[in-house]
Formats: structure tokens, sequence, C-alpha cells
């Protein structure tokens, strides 16, 4: 499992065509993979959004996330970074942001490697052999 | 010719981007150090400030072109060998794409506007590291968060990505440190 991550409009779709084994993969586009697919799953932050649109619950979206996970095969997650900035106003935004947000937690977790796009250019967050560097928290 | 060294920086407010990329500019022996400032004043505090930063500058000896959109209207005032220092590109993109906006005819929203806009940013870069000796952009992070309008974000990661891979260094800036990219 790779998570390719940054904020929007990084070039993080580009990276992964242009750097990454993707010809014979399902790409999907805000939507979760079926058992046994390899895929490449990006728009996974509209997905979460359209499910608490239709009142899904935050305990519902990450079983759905995390049974994807497990059964998927090898996949390429591509997550754009809405972390920051200031709270929104609007209540689902925020429900969006914060379950957004707890999800890429626990897909970090999982991960074996995390490349973090800025601006084209490639840093290995996770996955290089060199994570001493990182807190002890780390799953 | 072989272009002028282009250098690229971006961080967060107050991430101490803006005094690193004045060093940067100091220290590269340029013959003037110019700055071009993108900032408009919407009000009398800003104006102020704007006016303060000028005469700060002056003092260090750098010559100040005001230029909060059009950047191609500052290249006749770029001598051979200047250090330059461009502040910032999320200012200039703000006043370009939102002009017109007191007419009700925003660029955002007229076909082509916006894409005429940006041929003529890649010229004016290209064409202004022709001439000057050093050149450095100073941007903002602003593509993580969920709030920023979509063709802003859209635009501005655009530009970044170009001015990324143009650049002959990328630097992240964070609290002060300078993180290389490239």
């Amino acid at each position: 499992m790779h998570i390719v991550f940054g904020g929007a409009f990084n070039g993080k779709r580009q990276y992964v065509k242009e750097h990454m084994e993707v010809e014979s993969i399902v790409w999907l586009e805000g939507e979760l993979p079926e058992p046994g697919d390899d895929a490449v799953i990006a728009g996974l932050e509209q997905w979460i959004r359209k499910q608490l649109a239709q009142q899904r619950s935050e305990q519902e979206i990450l079983s759905a996330i995390s049974a994807a996970a497990k059964s998927a095969g090898e996949c390429i997650w591509i997550l754009t970074d809405i972390s920051r900035g200031i709270v929104p106003i609007d209540p689902l935004e925020r429900e969006w942001r914060d379950v957004t947000g707890r999800c890429y937690q626990y897909l970090f977790g999982k991960a074996q490697r995390i490349t973090r796009i800025w601006y084209g250019i490639p840093q290995t967050l996770k996955g290089d052999g060199r994570d001493e560097h990182l807190h002890e928290n780390r799953r | 010719m072989v272009p002028g060294q282009l250098i690229f920086i971006s961080g967060g407010v107050r991430s101490g981007k803006s005094t690193y990329a004045e060093s940067l500019v100091q220290q590269a022996n340029g013959n003037r150090n110019v700055y071009i400032a993108s900032g408009l004043a919407h009000d009398q505090e800003m104006a102020e400030r704007i006016g303060r930063h000028r005469k700060d500058r002056a003092q260090d000896g750098w010559c100040t072109i005001e230029q909060p959109r059009q950047l191609s209207e500052a290249l006749p005032f770029i001598r051979e060998n200047d250090a330059v220092l461009w502040d910032c590109v999320t200012t200039w993109l703000a006043n370009e794409l939102y002009e017109g906006f007191e007419q009700g005819n925003l660029c955002a929203n007229k076909p082509g506007c916006m894409e005429q806009k940006w041929r003529e940013l890649k010229n004016t870069i290209d064409s202004m590291r022709e001439k000057a000796l050093y050149t450095v952009i100073v941007s903002n992070e602003l593509l993580d968060e969920p709030l920023v309008d979509r063709t802003y974000q859209q635009w501005l990661g655009t530009i970044h990505q170009w001015l990324a891979s143009r650049a002959d260094q990328a630097i992240e800036m964070e609290n002060g440190l300078a993180i290389r990219r490239k």
C-alpha cells in the first residue's frame, strides 16, 4: 500500500502517472476498490464528503475504508490534504474535514510507503528505512 | 545568454519567507536590489504599512516597484545584473483573477482571461531571467485548506508547479527554516 499525499493542485495524479506502474490497474475517482482489485484510489475526500451528505456516520465511513484497504490488492491512494486554514462555519464542511483527517490517520498508519508531493517534487515521509526521525507514536 | 538563477520560495504566513528571500537577494551581489511588490492597499492601515516597508527597504538600498498586476510592466525597469525579489504570487493572482470585481466583470468568469495573463506571466518571468542576475519569487501555501476558492487554487497550483519545475532552487519555508526541495 502506497500513499501519495499533498495539497490540492500539487501534481499528485501526474506524479503517479509518470513515476509509478499504473497502466494495468484500475483508476478510481471518488470510489472505493472492490476486494482483490489492484487500484489507484483518487478523490477519496470527495467520496467521504458524499457519504457525510448522505448521513452516513463517521464509524460507517471508517469501517468501509478499512475494509476496502484490507481486502483490496496492491493499491495507491492519492490523498488530498484539506487539514489547514480556518475552521469552516458550515457544519458539514467542518465534519468533512475532521472525518477526512481521521481516515487519513488510519491510512497513514497502514501504508508501507508514503510520498508527499510538493508542486511536483516528491518527498518520502514513510518507507525509506530512515524512520528514526519519526516520533515514536509511529504506527 | 545564460539565464539568471531563479529561486522559488513558498511557505505559510509568518514563516519567515520574505526575510529569507531578502537575505538571498542581498547576498547575490547584484548591481541593484530590486523589490517588486504586488500588494494593494485596501485601507489606511495597509497603505501605511506598505509605505513603511518601502521606506525601510530604501534605507537598506532597495529600489521598489509597485506592481499589483501586469508584471510585464515592471520589465523595462529591470537592468542587466539586477537582483530581483517578487513578493508575492498569491497577491498578484488575487489582483489579476478578481480584476473587474467592482464592475461585475470578473476575469475569473471571462473565458480565456486568466489564460492570457498566465501566458504573459510565464513570458515575463523568462524575460526577467534574461536580464536579472538573480530572481527570487515568493509565494504562500494555500492549497491544503478546503475553504479557498477552487478556481484560485487551481491557478495557484499551476503557477507553483511551473515555478518549481523552472527554478534552480525550490524552497519550502517552515517557521524560519528553509527546507530545500530542489
